[in-house]
């Protein structure tokens, strides 16, 4: 740690801060639109109200820079940064008060560039922070959570006001529809892509010469751009429901969730197949070895020894698959698959850049979940194996 | 000349090395020994730079070794590691000519020169030259490792345990090229070691360090045979020390003239160790060897008790 | 010789090839889109030329590429040189967790920053390019046998030479395969570009489907499949050979 830190302090806390505070001055904190369809007007952090609040709302990320100044930050920088997060809410808040006028009931509050850019900058402190204290997951994820727990808290405040919330309430059935069919797409994806997987791995197993052949298809198929391949199914699955009125009745057409599915796991078999057959072949051979020498059968030896030891290598596969079919289901919206990917695409459509971010972020954050659930419950598996 | 005075090395708050002095003559085979974590691949990676020290001043040829340029110091010091450090992406041949190539020779006199160190360490070049690193056994790696060390032909020579990953049968016989190289080429060596054995076998001067310190420095014969306190007495085999000993002496030491009552029925070589003629009359029970010279022919006789060293006549 | 450099080259070869027809030959191909289509009056997409999209195309592309590969390997090497070491557990959290981020969404979210049009593609193709390049940058770099660096100083190789001449040929392979990951996505997410007003290969599709004529879905795809296996299959034959 001492060695981390050393005698220069933290340069990597101090130069974040340094960007976080060029951003929230330079930058347009927020903008303020009378209705939907006007594009909103940008304001600077001054604007808000007055320089004396701008200055106060930019002291802590100020403070911990300066506290990045000495050998051993640690505790203190980190504090200063969760304040500096708390204090992101606040100032919308501050904000909605102080230029929305709350007798225009379609006046709304967009989060400029400067919040965003002072978010991400934060967050990349938290996480230096994070490695450099040796914070464990959960206490980690904890902090990581603060700003959107403090969002929560500071809803009925008047962050009501704030577009992206707007946009939610205009369509808040459509949106957790919209997040079902996403999530049910994607664990189809998986569970079918899982059991397919599996089969294609064993059969590699049994059948060596399958192996290749298997992986050259299924390279091929990752290479493909998903935009293209959702394409090329379409015109197939079309041409059979009109060929054959029962696919038809069976909701099969080109365009839905049919030729989104199919794509989904042609693209999800390459990392699925991959990381079962290595999970499998990687079994140490001593492993092996000793338990045919204790007189295991080749069953018992598969269910209770070869298996066990492959699954953290096989929830590998099982997370870079999910993580990849939340992104992919996204652009299948455009194919009519439904789920929030159509909220991206309406939104650039009609260059409302609020329902852009009201399918983009849960999108986001379905990713990291799936991506942090799924990579920790396999690193808790596999550890003190050598998988 | 290599002179490290009152030479510490301090990472943090931990003491590395403590305040050493010592002196290797040019010529010399200087090798350090002591248990992991003693000090002494720090010492030998100071000499070149690759660790600074803290305290005190290292002299090579009465020269500071700060007053170079880091780069050009190491260029003139070769420098081998257990681990070889081959660069995996080059031939053998390229890998040997490195430090030339940065000294900017010209190609022919690098080509010439890998040519002769190829057949100095005894790799054929129309075998090897153009392998890489990861076609070779451990031993041909570690003789690229140590054809690449001499190949600008440095006067000092650094190893680190160059023979510390090699199975028994290799290492024994690439200690005994090694000797026999110093032996010709006279250069200057300080070799890091762990093996008691190896480290009596090649040095000149045996250097003890434990804890940062140098508990004992001399004559590998003269440490063995007086040993400053316990620690060395104890790293230097304990009651093994007897057997040590005999394999660094030869017959010829101990040997008598021909005698009168005819010669002995079992044969030594006059070059071979106390130990091995030890080992012969404990193996064919008896207490007399014939000593012969290379042509066989018998040049005189040892007895046990001669070879145990007893003093009188049998 | 000539021989082995035909053999080596004649995938990439044939899929170029294909590509280029596609891209010519698209109209003669009416009466089979028009079987696909037969209630379209137009079956063949024809507001731009596809040459001149697939031009677009590689143009974003590679333009995103090249900055993604000097900026990523340029910004690996930096955090990995002793000035730039603070900096290296963060950078690699960033690389390693920025790659669950999906490109669809990191193109949606770059619009309401940069606008639409072609630029915020390739700003948005290039900050999600980078990534892979810089993890595998990383991964090369600091996957190298530490007994090399250290010889390699022993020797008395300065640190650029060390760079030049052992570690970024050591990192080559992987460095490669990196770009190569970012290239491929690339190709995938600038399709998507037409949904933010970039005209490309992923013009037909959009197109094709807000219009609901396959026959253009089916031409873009094609094109744009036939181009990501031009390029995958040329990154496949650049990895180095160093063995004869």
């Amino acid at each position: 740690m001492s060695a981390v830190n050393g005698e220069r302090g933290n340069t990597v806390l101090l130069t974040l801060m340094l960007v976080g505070l060029g951003a929230w001055w330079a930058l347009p904190v927020v903008s303020v639109a009378p209705n939907r369809i006007v594009p909103g007007e940008a304001r600077y952090a001054w604007e808000v109200a007055g320089p004396a609040m701008a200055l106060l709302a930019s002291l802590p990320m100020a403070l911990a820079a300066l506290s990045a100044r000495s050998a051993d930050p640690g505790w203190r920088s980190l504090g200063l940064v969760l304040l500096a997060l708390a204090g992101l809410p606040l100032w919308l808040v501050l904000a909605v008060h102080q230029l929305i006028d709350p007798e225009l009931p379609q006046a709304r509050l967009g989060i400029g560039s400067g919040i965003w850019c002072a978010l991400f900058v934060l967050m990349l402190a938290l996480l230096d922070l994070r490695t450099r204290q040796r914070l464990s997951t959960g206490v980690s994820w904890l902090l990581m959570l603060t700003p959107l727990a403090l969002l929560a808290v500071c809803l009925p405040l008047g962050l009501n006001r704030l577009a992206l919330w707007q946009e939610y309430q205009g369509r808040a059935d459509d949106f957790w529809l919209a997040i079902g069919e996403h999530l049910l797409l994607v664990t189809t994806t998986v569970g079918v892509s899982l059991v397919l997987g599996a089969g294609i791995a064993l059969l590699m197993r049994r059948y060596p010469e399958v192996q290749r052949g298997a992986f050259a298809v299924l390279n091929f198929l990752q290479t493909i751009p998903s935009l293209a391949l959702f394409g090329l199914l379409l015109g197939p699955l079309a041409w059979l429901a009109n060929r054959y009125p029962w696919v038809d009745s069976l909701g099969i057409s080109g365009i839905g969730w049919a030729p989104a599915l199919l794509a989904l796991v042609a693209y999800s078999l390459l990392p699925m197949v991959r990381n079962t057959f290595v999970a499998l072949e990687g079994v140490s051979p001593g492993v092996i070895e000793a338990a045919r020498g204790m007189g295991m059968s080749r069953l018992q030896i598969f269910f209770q020894v070869r298996l066990p030891l492959a699954v953290p290598v096989l929830l590998e596969g099982v997370r870079i698959t999910t993580v990849q079919a939340i992104g992919l289901t996204a652009v299948a919206a455009l194919i009519g698959a439904g789920g929030l990917g159509r909220f991206i695409f309406q939104g650039l459509g009609q260059a409302a850049m609020d329902l852009v971010l009201l399918g983009a972020l849960p999108i986001l954050v379905m990713a990291i979940l799936a991506d942090a659930v799924l990579g920790n419950l396999s690193r808790r598996l596999g550890r003190g194996e050598a998988a | 000349m290599i002179e490290l005075i009152n030479i510490s090395k301090r990472f943090g708050s931990t003491t590395a090395v403590d305040s050493i002095s010592l002196k290797v003559e040019s010529g010399e085979f200087c090798c350090l020994v002591g248990t992991s974590g003693c000090g002494k691949s720090t010492t030998l990676r100071m000499i070149n730079r690759l660790i600074e020290h803290s305290d005190g001043e290292i002299h090579i040829d009465q020269q500071p070794i700060r007053s170079f340029r880091e780069e050009t110091l190491r260029r003139r010091i070769g420098y081998a590691i257990q681990s070889t450090g081959l660069f995996p992406h080059w031939t053998v041949a390229r890998n040997i000519g490195l430090v030339p190539r940065l000294l900017k020779w010209p190609k022919a006199r690098i080509d010439a020169r890998v040519e002769e160190l190829m057949a100095l360490l005894g790799l054929s070049m129309d075998e090897f030259a153009g392998k890489y690193p990861d076609q070779l056994s451990g031993g041909q790696a570690q003789r690229v490792g140590v054809a690449r060390a001499l190949a600008a032909d440095p006067d000092i020579l650094l190893m680190d345990e160059p023979f510390g990953a090699l199975d028994p049968i290799t290492r024994e016989s690439l200690q005994l090229e090694l000797r026999d190289l110093q032996a010709r080429l006279g250069k200057t060596i300080v070799f890091v070691t762990h093996d008691m054995d190896e480290a009596l076998t090649l040095a000149d001067r045996l250097v003890v360090m434990h804890e940062g310190q140098i508990m004992q420095q001399g004559h590998p014969l003269s440490v063995l045979r007086d040993p400053a306190n316990d620690f060395v007495a104890s790293l230097l085999g304990g009651e093994d020390r007897g057997l040590k000993e005999a394999a660094l002496l030869p017959v010829s030491e101990r040997m008598m003239p021909l005698g009168t009552g005819g010669v002995a029925r079992e044969r030594i070589d006059q070059g071979a160790s106390l130990r091995e003629a030890l080992s012969v009359m404990l193996w064919r029970r008896v207490e007399r060897l014939a000593v012969v010279d290379d042509d066989d022919i018998p040049i005189g006789e040892l007895s046990f008790r001669r070879l145990v060293g007893a003093r009188g006549h049998d | 010789m000539t021989e082995h450099w035909a053999s080596r080259w004649r995938v990439p070869v044939i899929w170029g090839l294909l590509l280029l027809a596609g891209c010519l030959l698209m109209g003669q191909l009416e009466a089979l889109f028009r079987w696909v289509e037969p209630d379209s009056r137009d079956v063949i997409f024809s507001r731009v030329d596809f040459l001149v999209l697939l031009g677009r195309h590689l143009l974003v592309v590679s333009v995103a590429a090249v900055l993604a590969t000097l900026i990523g390997v340029g910004g690996a090497i930096a955090v990995t040189r002793p000035g730039g070491r603070d900096f290296l557990p963060l950078v690699a959290q960033v690389a390693s967790l920025g790659q669950t981020f999906p490109p669809v969404a990191v193109l949606a979210l770059a619009v309401p920053v940069l606008g639409f049009g072609t630029l915020p593609i390739v700003v948005a193709l290039l900050l999600y390019g980078l990534l892979p390049i810089v993890r595998n940058t990383l991964a090369g770099i600091e996957g190298i046998d530490p007994s090399v660096r250290e010889a390699a100083r022993g020797m008395g190789m300065t640190s650029g030479q060390i760079l030049r001449q052992v570690e970024l040929p050591l990192a080559a392979p992987v460095i490669l395969a990196g770009i190569r990951t970012s290239v491929t996505i690339n190709i995938a997410t600038a399709a998507l570009g037409a949904t933010v007003g970039s005209s490309n290969l992923g013009d037909p599709i959009i197109s094709g489907i807000v219009n609901g004529n396959t026959a253009y879905i089916v031409q873009g795809a094609v094109l744009i499949a036939l181009l990501a296996l031009t390029v995958d299959s040329v990154f496949a034959r650049l990895a180095p050979a160093r063995r004869a």
